[in-house]
């Protein structure tokens, strides 16, 4: 900074300081990340019109997109979007619930969790999408196995994070409550369930991502619209535009959900 | 009657309204543990602590200060014998017994005046009643201008004082307090120590603080209960004969040295003893 030879090597340093700042700066980054999906998506088109690839099976983006807009005029978009939302709404929501409920309890109490907590072990690793079969024969092709197939996914990752959760809530702060006259009926409301918060909506975002997957396989079953048997229509018309645009939908779809959920999170545990 | 006391906030009328209670300590012994690793951490402890009186139990760490600091909690069960207040034998935790602990355990959850609303909300009172009391204190340890805070973006110290107005929105008769400053730097620890002593003389309550450090506890005690390990006893105990209020200048008063020095060589006979003890338990 200050001896001659530094002062002397310090000539040339602006120019590769500059050449380095560049690629660090602030602007050129800015640039990467609002270029990066028109690349992407130009790349694509490029790909798909140069003939190195069958374009039927690999059409541009601008064919999904002129299907996306055909899905939509049809009016079935609409349709297919409420279906699935809504099974992916009300599936998260009883698993949810469930889930942080009995999570709740099982962390709380010994004898509740002696007595389920093998049985959900036991439960938990079946992956949703093998009940697929058996719930075709016990719900139809109905609502209800669609719900069940989703609330199979969430409920026990709610479950163990609900339950880890309650367990692993600060003991310096129970018996913080404990002196200061807490009853023994209000600490779950008052200590519990705060604290093992954090722990439950990490669950609950893990699970956000669970209730998509586990759609696409109840919807695969058989169904009547929705985003994923849209997929599956597709293939069978050979409608490749449809199919690329059905994924699309989910990926848009899914990933602002969990958008939405962070989000939610991050108001409901701000303390976390 | 819970309801009366804390509503009309005596900490803050200005005179000693003496509403401290007696402590009685009969033969308490702790056991942990059961069979071949069980583990005697307190050995037949016996003290009388007076209304309005400040204890200070002092002590090697581990040598079970802090556990029977929490019998009279009631957060931890006498194996045998009682710890009995105002004459009741204590069988569990009470509001009357307020506790500070060596972290602050605030609930983070809640803002630093919802921390110090608690205990008078389990209480009974209604949320705009334990608003007020909850002012009333924070005001009380100088901190009203932080009732809205998240109790993690206040220091060590401040969070440690909201503890303090915490335990005392029960207006509770005895306030324990288990190394309460352990976590502070010592410039903090002595402004601290000062405000205790000022709330104290204040609210008339009594203390019983547990600590391991001589020179706080002389500063702060009517009297002092010195604890041995293995298995933890009372060996001495020491009147600390100095008027009050006391300024940390005491520190260099020839009594406070006294007693110091007293102390010191107790500890490190009781230190030393329980050393050997246990290297033969290993040998």
């Amino acid at each position: 900074m200050s001896g001659p030879i530094e002062q002397a090597a310090g000539a040339e340093r602006p120019a590769a300081k500059r050449a380095a700042g560049f690629w660090q700066g602030e602007a050129v980054n800015r640039l990467a990340l609002a270029a990066s999906l028109p690349l992407f998506f130009g790349l694509w088109e490029i790909v798909s019109r140069s003939g190195v690839v069958n374009v039927i099976l690999f059409p541009p983006p601008s064919t999904v997109l002129g299907a996306l807009l055909d899905w939509l005029e049809s009016g079935q978009l609409l349709i297919d979007f409420g279906m699935s939302a809504s099974r992916v709404v009300v599936g998260f929501s009883v698993g949810a619930v469930l889930g942080a409920l009995v999570g709740i309890m099982t962390g709380r109490y010994r004898l509740l969790s002696s007595l389920l907590s093998p049985v959900f072990q036991l439960l938990r690793p079946i992956p949703p999408i093998a009940f697929v079969p058996i719930v075709i024969l016990w719900f139809g092709l109905g609502e209800t196995g669609k719900y069940f197939l989703v609330v199979w996914g969430v409920f026990f990752t709610v479950w163990i994070a609900a339950h880890l959760g309650v367990q692993r809530v600060d003991e310096k702060l129970i018996r913080a409550a404990r002196v200061l006259g807490t009853p023994e009926k209000r600490m779950l409301r008052e200590i519990l369930l705060p604290g093992a918060l954090p722990y439950i909506f990490v669950g609950l975002r893990t699970s956000v991502s669970i209730s998509f997957y586990t759609l696409v396989a109840a919807e695969l079953a058989g169904t009547f619209a929705g985003l994923a048997y849209r997929i599956d229509i597709a293939q069978q018309n050979l409608q490749m535009g449809q199919m690329m645009g059905g994924l699309v939908m989910l990926g848009v779809i899914s990933a602002a959900a969990d958008k939405l959920f962070a989000v939610f999170a991050e108001k409901a545990v701000w303390w976390s | 009657m819970m309801k009366d006391t804390a509503h009309n906030t005596p900490a803050l009328a200005g005179e000693t309204p003496a509403r401290g209670a007696g402590i009685s300590v009969d033969n308490v012994s702790i056991l942990f543990g059961a069979g071949e690793n069980a583990f005697l951490a307190v050995d037949r402890v016996s003290t009388e602590i007076a209304v309005g009186e400040f204890v200070c139990i002092v002590g090697p760490s581990g040598c079970g200060k802090s556990t029977l600091l929490n019998a009279i909690a009631g957060l931890e069960h006498a194996t045998s014998g009682a710890v009995r207040v105002d004459g009741a034998v204590v069988t569990g935790p009470a509001a009357q017994r307020g506790m500070v602990f060596q972290q602050p355990a605030l609930f983070p959850w809640k803002s630093v005046r919802e921390n110090v609303a608690y205990g008078p909300r389990m209480a009974g009172l209604s949320n705009d009643e334990a608003r007020q009391v909850a002012d009333d204190l924070l005001e009380m340890v100088g901190l009203a201008a932080f009732g809205d805070k998240r109790p993690q973006t206040l220091s060590g110290g401040m969070q440690q004082r909201v503890a303090i107005a915490r335990a005392l929105a029960n207006t509770p008769s005895i306030l324990l307090m288990d190394e309460p400053f352990g976590a502070l730097d010592a410039q903090t620890r002595a402004m601290m120590q000062e405000n205790l002593l000022q709330i104290w003389h204040q609210v008339g309550i009594t203390v019983v603080f547990v600590t391991h450090d001589i020179d706080e506890a002389i500063f702060l005690a009517d009297r002092i209960l010195v604890m041995s390990a293995g298995p933890g006893r009372f060996v001495q105990e020491i009147t600390v004969d100095i008027e009050r209020p006391r300024l940390p200048e005491i520190a260099i008063d020839p009594r406070f040295v006294d007693i110091k020095r007293r102390s010191l060589e107790i500890i490190r006979r009781e230190s030393t003893r329980a050393f050997e003890q246990q290297l033969k338990a290993v040998l």
